[in-house]
C-alpha cells in the first residue's frame, strides 16, 4: 500500500523550471532512495511538497488519502506536522541550542498534537534510538552530544509523533564515516518495526543500496532512471545510472591490478604530534601518537580513520608543512629536518592535494602563476616564457587545454579545480603524493575521474601515494596497502586485502561496515 | 579599482571634490590664507574679492578654509597609511609567527590600548613643545593597533587555508609567502579599515587642533578653524558653520565609504 506518492511533479522557482516529471512511490514499511549529484533536484523534490522551500510544485502529490497540492492551510499542517517526520543533513543546525534534549522531544511531540509525555515515556524514546544513559541525557542542552548522538535524537523527535511517513535528507552525510552504518541501520530497524515509508534522500549510492527498496536517479532535475534497486544496480538502463554505479567503488567489487613496488621510500618512525590547548590553559592535544609506517616506491598506502583521528596531521607532517612533535621521517634512509628546514629539493619530492580544491587555489591568482609555482622555486633560472611550456604539459597531465592558462580559480568547476591543483602537485615531479581526502568534496562521478587520473599519473610516473580518506572502497581501488588510525593511533595495518576481509579492530569494523 | 569607479560611490566623489577644490584654490584666490586685508576686519560674505568674508582680524576666509582642510586632510591621509603600514607589519608578523611571539606582540597592542590617549599626547606636547610632527606621532601610535589587530586575525585565518600550505610544500620561502599569498588576499579588508581610519584620523586632528595642541597659527586646520569660529560665533556664525560643515560633511562621507567597503570585504 503506497502512503505518499507523487505523480507527474514540476517545480518552479520565481518561474524557472527546475524539477519535471518526477514520479515517486513510497510504500509502508518500505524505503524509497533518490539518488544524484548536487544540484539535481532531489532535496528540491522531497521539501517543495511540504512548502518547505520557496517553490511552487504541480501535479499530484498524495499522502495518505491528502492531495498536498490542493490541501488547505490546515490540511497542510496535518500532513507536515502529524503525518511526516523529518531528518536532515546538519544534526548540530537542526536542534536548538537553547532547549534541553527532554524539551525538544516534548515540543516536537506537542506540535503533532499529542499529549504531554511524561519523563519516562521521554526516556523510552530516547533509549529506542539507541541513546545510552536516556534518562540523564533529557537534561543535557544539544552541544554536549556528539554529532552522532544529536541525529539519534533529531531521529527519535521525528519519529515521536508516530509519523506514516519519514523524510531523510543525507542524514548521513554530516556524519563521521564509523557512524554512518549505525545510523541506516537504526532508521532501518525503526522502519521496519512501525511500518514507517522512509524516502530517503543522497548524493552516495553506495550509503544507500543496502537500505532502500526503489530507487529513484535524478539528475538536472529530471528522473532519469527508477526501479527496484536490486534490479537497478545489477541492470542499469540508462548510461548516467551506469556511469554512477561504475563511479560509486564498492568493498565486493574485484580487485583492481595495481602496479608492482620498489624499495621503500619514505618512513616514519614514533611520529607524535602534539598541540598545545588553546588559550592560557596548560596541557597538549595529542593528535598523533608513536606512528610508525611506510611507503615503497610506486606503492600507495591508505590512511584511513574517522575525523578527529589525526589523519590529516599525521598526513601534513611527513608533507612537511603542519607540525612534527617528535619522531623521525625519513626519505631513502635519509632523515628529513623539520617543517621549515626542509630545502626546496626536498620538498619537490613530497607534494599534498587537499581536500577542497577551490581553497587550495589562491583566489588572487591566474591558473598559469598557480602551477607554475614549483618551478619558480625549484628552477628559477627558467625564464618566463620557457615556463609556460612546462606549465601546459603538466595541464595536460591531468587533461586540461591552454585555454585554462589565463582562468581564475572562482572560474573553475570542483573537478577543473582538484586538476589544477594536482598539476601543481605534479609539475615539480614528486616522488610521493599526499592527498588528504582529494576526491571526497568532489560528486561521486567527478570525484571517480580524479581516481582514474591520479591511477594513471601513478602508473606514468611510477609515483607513490598516501591516500588519506574515510571511505575504504574508494582506497581500495587506489591503494596496496592500508593503515587505520584511531585517536592518532594506528590500530591495524596491512595489506588491503586481508584487513578488509579480517579486520580486528572495532574502528575498521565500523569503517568497513559504513562503505 | 574598476568597482569603485562603477557603482555611485558618491561619498568618495564628494571626499575627492573637496581635496581638489581644497588643492586649487588657493592658486587662483586673490589671497593667502595668512594674509591680512586691512582695509575688511570681519567682513560680511560677498563683500569685494572675500567670497565668505573675512575673520576677526581681516584673512580670507575661504582661502583659510581651503588651507584648513589640506593640512587635515595630509594629517588624515599620512597618519592613515603610517597605521596602515605598521598595522599590517605588526599584524602579519604576529600572525603568521603565532605562539609566545604573537601572545607578547599582541599583549604590547593591549597595553598600549589601554594608555589613555589625549593625556599621552598632552604630556608629549609638554615636554617637546607644539610640532606638526608630534601631531603625526600621537595619531600615528594610536590608529595601527586597530589595524593590527585585524590584520593578525585574517593571518592566522589565512595561514591555515590549504593554498598557503600548498605554496609552502611549492616551497615558496615564508617572505614570498606573506607578500605573494596573504597580503593580496588581505588587502580588501585592510583597504576597509584604512578607509575608517582616515576619519577617525581627521577627528583626532580636529579634537587636537580645537583643544589648542594640533597645528601652529598662522598655519590652520578644521579643527582650528571650528575653534575659531565657536569663539566668534554670536558675532559671524558663517565662521563656525563653515569649517564645521565641511568636517561633518567629510566625517560622514568617509565613514560611509569604509563601512561600505567593510561591507563588501568581510
Amino acid at each position: 500500500m503506497s502512503i505518499y506518492e507523487i505523480r507527474d511533479m514540476a517545480i518552479e522557482i520565481d518561474g524557472k523550471r527546475l524539477v519535471e516529471g518526477v514520479n515517486i512511490t513510497v510504500e509502508a514499511g518500505k524505503c524509497t532512495a533518490i539518488i544524484g549529484t548536487s544540484g539535481s533536484g532531489k532535496s528540491l523534490s522531497c521539501l517543495t511538497p511540504f512548502g518547505l522551500t520557496s517553490g511552487v510544485a504541480q501535479g499530484s502529490i498524495t499522502l495518505d488519502g491528502i492531495d498536498l497540492i490542493r490541501a488547505d492551510a490546515h490540511q497542510m499542517q496535518e500532513a507536515r506536522s502529524r503525518l511526516t517526520g523529518f531528518v536532515f543533513q546538519q544534526p548540530l543546525t537542526a536542534l536548538t541550542p537553547h532547549l534541553t534534549i527532554g524539551a525538544q522531544l516534548q515540543e516536537a511531540a506537542a506540535q503533532a498534537g499529542s499529549s504531554r509525555l511524561s519523563r519516562h515515556e521521554l526516556a523510552q524514546r530516547l533509549d529506542r534510538v539507541g541513546l545510552s544513559r536516556a534518562d540523564e541525557r533529557l537534561d543535557q542542552f544539544p552541544h554536549r552530544l556528539s554529532g552522532g548522538e544529536r541525529q539519534r535524537v533529531m531521529i527519535a523527535a521525528a519519529i515521536a509523533h508516530e509519523p506514516k511517513l519519514l523524510i531523510a535528507d543525507e542524514p548521513t552525510s554530516a556524519l563521521d564515516a564509523s557512524l554512518r552504518g549505525e545510523i541506516m541501520a537504526l532508521l532501518d530497524e525503526l522502519r521496519l518495526e512501525r511500518g514507517l515509508a522512509m524516502l530517503l534522500v543522497s548524493h552516495d549510492l553506495a550509503s544507500v543500496e543496502g537500505h532502500a527498496d526503489h530507487l529513484i536517479v535524478m539528475d538536472q532535475g529530471r528522473v532519469v532512471e527508477s526501479g527496484p534497486t536490486a534490479s537497478l544496480i545489477t541492470n542499469p538502463q540508462e548510461e548516467y545510472t551506469k556511469r554512477l554505479i561504475a563511479a560509486t567503488a564498492r568493498l565486493d567489487e574485484p580487485a583492481p591490478q595495481l602496479q608492482a613496488v620498489g624499495d621503500i621510500l619514505l618512513e616514519t618512525e614514533a611520529v607524535t604530534v602534539t598541540f598545545p590547548r588553546p588559550g592560557w590553559r596548560r596541557g597538549k592535544i595529542k593528535a598523533v601518537t608513536d606512528t610508525s609506517l611506510h611507503v615503497r616506491e610506486g606503492e600507495a598506502l591508505a590512511i584511513v580513520g574517522g575525523s578527529g583521528s589525526g589523519k590529516s596531521t599525521l598526513g601534513k607532517a611527513i608533507a612537511g608543512i603542519g607540525p612534527l612533535t617528535s619522531g623521525t621521517i625519513s626519505w631513502q634512509g635519509q632523515p628529513l629536518p623539520k617543517r621549515r628546514a626542509r630545502t626546496v629539493a626536498m620538498r619537490a619530492l613530497i607534494q599534498p592535494v587537499f581536500q577542497d580544491p577551490v581553497a587550495s587555489l589562491d583566489p588572487q591568482w591566474k591558473v598559469r602563476d598557480i602551477v607554475a609555482e614549483p618551478v619558480k622555486n625549484l628552477q628559477p633560472e627558467i625564464l618566463r616564457k620557457d615556463r609556460d611550456a612546462i606549465v601546459l604539459k603538466a595541464l595536460e597531465d591531468v587533461e586540461l587545454g591552454e585555454e585554462y592558462l589565463d582562468r581564475m580559480p572562482t572560474s573553475l568547476s570542483g573537478g577543473q579545480a582538484q586538476r589544477v591543483a594536482i598539476a601543481r602537485a605534479i609539475i615539480a615531479s614528486p616522488q610521493l603524493l599526499v592527498l588528504d581526502e582529494a576526491t571526497s568534496a568532489l560528486d561521486p562521478l567527478v570525484g571517480s575521474s580524479i581516481l582514474q587520473l591520479l591511477r594513471k599519473l601513478q602508473q606514468a610516473n611510477n609515483l607513490s601515494i598516501i591516500f588519506i580518506t574515510h571511505d575504504i572502497a574508494s582506497a581500495r581501488r587506489l591503494c596496496h596497502r592500508i593503515a587505520v588510525l584511531d585517536e592518532g593511533v594506528v590500530v591495524e595495518m596491512g595489506d588491503m586485502d586481508s584487513v578488509i576481509s579480517n579486520p580486528t579492530a572495532v574502528t575498521t569494523q565500523k569503517l568497513i561496515a559504513a562503505s | 579599482m574598476k568597482a569603485l569607479l562603477k557603482r555611485d560611490h558618491w561619498p568618495l566623489w564628494v571626499v575627492l571634490s573637496v581635496m581638489a577644490l581644497a588643492l586649487i584654490l588657493p592658486a587662483i584666490l586673490p589671497w593667502t590664507y595668512d594674509q591680512i586685508d586691512w582695509d575688511a576686519v570681519r567682513a560680511p560674505a560677498f563683500s569685494g574679492s572675500h567670497i565668505f568674508g573675512t575673520d576677526e582680524i581681516g584673512r580670507d576666509r575661504l582661502a583659510r578654509l581651503a588651507a584648513g582642510t589640506q593640512v587635515t586632510l595630509m594629517v588624515a591621509i599620512a597618519a592613515a597609511l603610517v597605521s596602515l603600514v605598521v598595522g599590517i607589519a605588526w599584524g602579519a608578523t604576529a600572525g603568521w609567527v603565532g605562539g609566545k611571539v604573537d601572545e607578547a606582540m599582541m599583549r604590547f597592542v593591549d597595553a598600549l590600548y589601554a594608555l589613555p590617549f589625549m593625556f599621552i599626547v598632552i604630556l608629549l606636547m609638554v615636554i617637546f613643545g607644539r610640532s606638526i610632527l608630534l601631531v603625526f606621532v600621537g595619531i600615528g601610535l594610536v590608529e595601527w593597533l586597530t589595524m593590527a589587530r585585524v590584520v593578525r586575525g585574517q593571518v592566522m585565518a589565512l595561514k591555515q587555508r590549504p593554498f598557503i600550505l600548498a605554496a609552502e610544500a611549492a616551497g615558496s620561502p615564508p617572505l614570498t609567502i606573506i607578500l605573494k599569498h596573504i597580503l593580496p588576499n588581505i588587502a580588501g579588508v585592510a583597504l576597509a579599515y584604512l578607509m575608517l581610519t582616515v576619519p577617525q584620523v581627521v577627528m583626532v586632528e580636529s579634537f587636537l587642533s580645537f583643544l589648542g595642541l594640533g597645528v601652529q597659527e598662522p598655519l590652520t586646520s578644521l579643527g582650528i578653524l571650528v575653534k575659531e569660529g565657536a569663539d566668534d560665533m554670536d558675532m559671524t556664525p558663517l565662521g563656525l558653520l563653515l569649517p564645521g560643515g565641511l568636517l561633518v560633511l567629510l566625517l560622514v562621507c568617509l565613514t560611509i565609504e569604509g563601512e561600505r567597503l567593510r561591507d563588501t570585504y568581510s
